[in-house]
């Protein structure tokens, strides 16, 4: 006969072994820790650059976004480099320059994400790739948000701004502008059906630009899609709004409410949204955007769902993919990306919502007419920053002549 | 809190028992104590000053009982940042000690209730120096209220075969806080230790060993209470490495979860003569606690493994005088483990995969201390009593790569005495004055890291290293009036104050800690 006494003694033997075991691997786990030692990475080159001319040198930059360290250096035309002082971890590692020639620039870009450097000598093979300076390029996202004098939340006033940065007019006509599943920066990632998944990005919702006419947009000229195009201080809307819209060429209207109007600028195209709600508010936390030419109609039926949802997505080809810029929530969320590093090898964010803050490309020369060309290395962490207030049209950028309502 | 109710109620129960046993066992060990007698029977009591509560029979304590309310306050900008600006404690204790057929028990049990004002770059730690680097912080002014039970006892079998004592201490410290201004938190920690111990008695000399498992166990979850707004936060890592993360939307920053076991073993020498009596007391432990986040999709934070050796010598010339002498040492070795982590994709699968793991910062900290006590009488208590005290204490704490150093070093010498002024029949007064001087020997801050110009170096960190380094002085009073009270002559009540004054040597700014209280004892 078992006492209770007995019982107790031996629930608490049994406890004390199996709290005893459970630290041995811990003790053991922690006993197999040496001191870090920095790392030598190896990162090779290899050049697909066509018919564009070899550069002579190329700018190497690897990042552990986790621990905000950064090394850098200068690769010769040889396309291989030892670099040093590299803290063991998860980097994003690019390749970059520029070249002109022949009246043209060329951009030579190719990156690694989520690499895994953690032994010494480790070689990284990146793909180089070449490309004259991109036509129409994201310049100023402002997707956060503002606050109402009385403390609340306001997203209206989202709007993004697409620019001509290239030497000759570009017809924006039939332009989508789509925001990628999943909508905001996490660890659990979709997966995709199909071998070909990776030649893909997938789209939640797409915005068409009307195909009725043609919409040119001479260089240095941009276009500003608005989620609203009103002015936002008014009265009835938001006073601390950063922005009025109301001379935006384009707003994604889904129909009139007591707060939303039918404004005076161009209605673009709901092409896909399988469950729209009364306004296309993108989330504040930070998306990631497309911008494309389709290269077909677009079929709403033609949607696809990720592995174990029923969620409706439409895919786009990452080769028609014009520029892609990745937002989110903060600076430590770009370890979660969702876009391919061919289109954005980093992200960008302003650090929270409804701050009344945008991001906006940066400047990377101004030519004599005062026209500027902004960066577009397909890395968001390195060609935007954060602006304290929103502007559209920011630094002298011109909109279209056939938007007469400017 | 129900927990923490029935914590309460065991608590009380079983300090409830232990008095009653007690009044049930008078016997010529009852005497009216008082605290400068307790204080002295500490004092005499080497095996109780170990670990090894198989020594308390040898101490040959007399039985005691005490019951204490008191209220602690602390004010003055001379502080840590996560330190209360203003600081409330209110706190219950008892503590007991009695023969038992040969052997000796002993108990104690406490309640705290503490309420901080003005903490700064603390969000989760109940105890941010408890010696875990990987917690969050951020930058709002904030308050906190805690509460702590605390459960401790030693027992000693009498002696066995006239050689053999057998022992057992245990502990149970549960504590709960909240922080009252977003990023809130709400954090558990509860540490649970046993120490089995053995002592053999040859003639006048002593051996004993004792063995320890501690477990520990701390949850800190985080919160907004406007919704609206998403709190920025610092993840550290030691000497002022961190990530920024976020309280609130969609990537709100996860629990993080604390587990850590520690074991040890203590081997003691004691000699008792007529002239003569020491006590040598060494100990080594060794634990790891590990930090995890978001235990539904767990990734380490970091981990920290311990070494840990000390080393007391206790020196007693008892008579109608007492004299007291220590020397202790102590080494203390941390190393900070980071782990590089990927998270599997995979559908079914989608969790974090350690990679690499490393000791990326190291902690040591050397401590020397020599303490003189002489209690003029000896017998149930003294008249008077004097100590000096000289401690030597040297932390360098690295960084390893990217390269990041803080070091300070210092001394502190101290002087204090007592009175115990007998009133006549049973009442008594005890006064005591202590003054000690803090001075910095050494100090270095160097960081190399990313982020200098972030508010955790600017702000947080240098002011801290500042603190540290500095030279103050500490003056102290303390007053205890005490008086019998019951037909049987054996229960007493005091109250009792105490003011410690700190005052940094290079700066206007100042602490002040204050206690008053009141007590009984049986």
């Amino acid at each position: 006969m078992i006492t209770m006494k007995s019982r107790f003694k031996i629930w608490t033997g049994v406890a004390v072994v199996l709290f005893l075991f459970a630290s041995c691997d811990q003790f053991e786990e922690a006993n197999s820790a040496r001191e870090v030692q920095p790392l030598v990475t190896v990162v090779k080159a290899n050049l697909n650059i066509g018919n564009a001319p070899a550069p002579t040198s190329f700018n190497v930059k690897l990042v552990n976004y986790a621990e905000n360290y950064t090394v850098t250096a200068t690769m010769d035309a040889s396309g291989r480099i030892s670099v040093e002082n590299i803290i063991p971890g998860i980097y994003t590692i690019t390749i970059s320059t520029e070249m002109s020639k022949g009246g043209f620039t060329y951009n030579y870009s190719g990156n690694a994400v989520n690499i895994d450097l953690v032994e010494n000598n480790k070689e990284v093979n990146i793909e180089v790739g070449a490309s004259k300076s991109g036509a129409l390029v994201m310049k100023e996202l402002f997707y956060c948000g503002s606050k109402t004098p009385t403390g609340g939340s306001y997203f209206r006033d989202q709007f993004y701004e697409i620019y001509n940065n290239s030497e000759e007019v570009q017809n924006v006509k039939g332009l989508c502008i789509a925001i990628l599943n999943p909508l905001t920066a996490t660890a659990n990632l979709p997966v995709w059906p199909g071998e070909d998944a990776a030649k893909f990005v997938y789209a939640s919702t797409i915005w068409q630009i009307p195909v009725d006419k043609d919409y040119p947009l001479n260089p240095g000229e941009s276009v500003i899609i608005a989620q609203m195009a009103d002015d936002h201080t008014k009265a009835n809307l938001n006073p601390s709004s950063p922005v009025n819209l109301l001379s935006a060429e384009f707003e994604t209207l889904v129909k009139t409410t007591s707060l939303i109007s039918d404004n005076p600028a161009i209605n673009m195209y709901m092409a896909f949204w399988p469950s729209p709600t009364p306004q296309w508010l993108t989330t504040v936390f930070g998306g990631a955007f497309v911008i494309y030419f389709p290269s077909s109609p677009i079929d709403p039926n033609n949607y696809v769902s990720p592995v174990g949802s029923t969620s409706k997505n439409y895919k786009i080809s990452i080769d028609e993919v014009v520029d892609a810029v990745e937002l989110v929530g903060n600076a430590n969320q770009v370890q979660l990306k969702r876009v391919p590093a061919v289109l954005d090898a980093g992200a960008t964010t302003v650090g929270g919502t409804y701050i009344s803050k945008s991001v906006a490309r940066k400047i990377k020369t101004t030519l004599p007419d005062g026209r500027n060309i902004y960066y577009d290395t397909n890395n968001s962490s390195d060609d935007f920053e954060v602006m304290d207030l929103p502007e559209i049209r920011r630094n002298g950028a011109k909109a279209p002549s056939w938007n007469t309502w400017k | 809190m129900r927990k923490f109710k029935n914590i309460y109620w065991a608590g009380m129960t079983a300090s409830i028992l232990l008095l009653s046993q007690n009044i049930m066992a008078q016997d010529e060990n009852s005497r009216l104590v008082n605290p400068a007698s307790v204080e002295l029977l500490k004092a005499k009591s080497l095996w109780f000053n170990t670990e090894n509560s198989a020594g308390l029979t040898l101490d040959k304590m007399y039985d005691f009982n005490n019951l204490l309310f008191d209220v602690n306050l602390k004010e003055g900008d001379f502080k840590r940042k996560p330190e209360g600006s203003d600081e409330r404690n209110l706190g219950v204790s008892t503590e007991g000690g009695l023969n038992l057929g040969g052997g000796y028990v002993w108990g104690k049990f406490s309640y705290n209730n503490e309420k901080q004002e003005g903490t700064l770059y603390n969000t989760t730690m109940l105890d941010p120096v408890r010696g875990i680097p990987y917690y969050p912080v951020d930058k709002n002014l904030s308050d906190w209220v805690k509460q702590d039970y605390n459960l401790s006892m030693k027992v000693a079998s009498k002696s066995l075969w006239e050689r053999y004592i057998v022992g057992i201490g245990a502990q149970y410290q549960t504590r709960t806080g909240a922080k009252q201004v977003d990023p809130r938190s709400e954090t558990n920690f509860y540490i649970l230790n046993v120490k089995p111990a053995l002592v053999a008695t040859f003639n006048n000399h002593s051996v004993g060993l004792n063995f320890m498992y501690e477990r520990t166990n701390q949850e800190s979850s985080t919160t907004n209470s406007n919704s609206q707004a998403n709190q920025d936060v610092y993840v550290l890592k030691g000497l002022g490495y961190f990530y920024s993360a976020v309280v609130g939307g969609l990537q709100s920053l996860g629990k993080f979860v604390y587990d850590g076991n520690k074991i040890g073993g203590a081997f003691q020498y004691g000699y008792i003569g007529e002239s003569l009596q020491l006590l040598l007391d060494g100990k080594y432990t060794y634990g790891v606690e590990d930090a995890t986040s978001t235990p539904t999709k767990p990734k380490k934070e970091g981990s920290v493994k311990f070494n840990n050796y000390e080393a007391d010598l206790q020196l007693l010339i008892p008579g109608k005088n007492l004299n007291k002498v220590e020397l202790s040492w102590a080494d203390h070795n941390t190393s900070g483990i980071e782990y590089v982590q990927v998270l599997d994709k995979t559908f079914e699968v989608q969790r974090w995969i350690t990679t690499y793991k490393s000791i990326r910062s190291t902690y040591d900290l050397q401590e020397m201390a020599l303490k003189y006590d002489f209690f003029r009488g000896s017998d149930l208590d003294y008249k008077w009593r004097t100590g000096l005290i000289a401690k030597y204490r040297n932390s360098d704490d690295v960084y390893i790569f990217p390269a990041s150093e803080m070091k300070i070093e210092e001394m502190m010498v101290g002087i204090n005495a007592k009175g115990n002024l007998n009133l006549g029949n049973q009442n008594r007064i005890l006064g005591g004055l202590s003054f000690n001087y803090h001075k910095n020997l050494d100090g270095l801050y160097v960081y190399g890291g990313p982020d200098p110009e972030s508010v955790i170096i600017t702000d947080f960190m240098n002011s801290d290293f500042n603190y540290l380094k500095s030279g103050y002085t500490k003056t102290g009073a303390e007053i205890c009036y005490f008086t019998r009270i019951g037909k049987n002559g054996r229960t007493g009540m005091f109250v009792n104050g105490a003011l410690d004054y700190f005052k940094p040597v290079d700066s206007d700014e100042h602490r002040m800690v204050s206690k008053i209280g009141f007590g009984f004892t049986f």
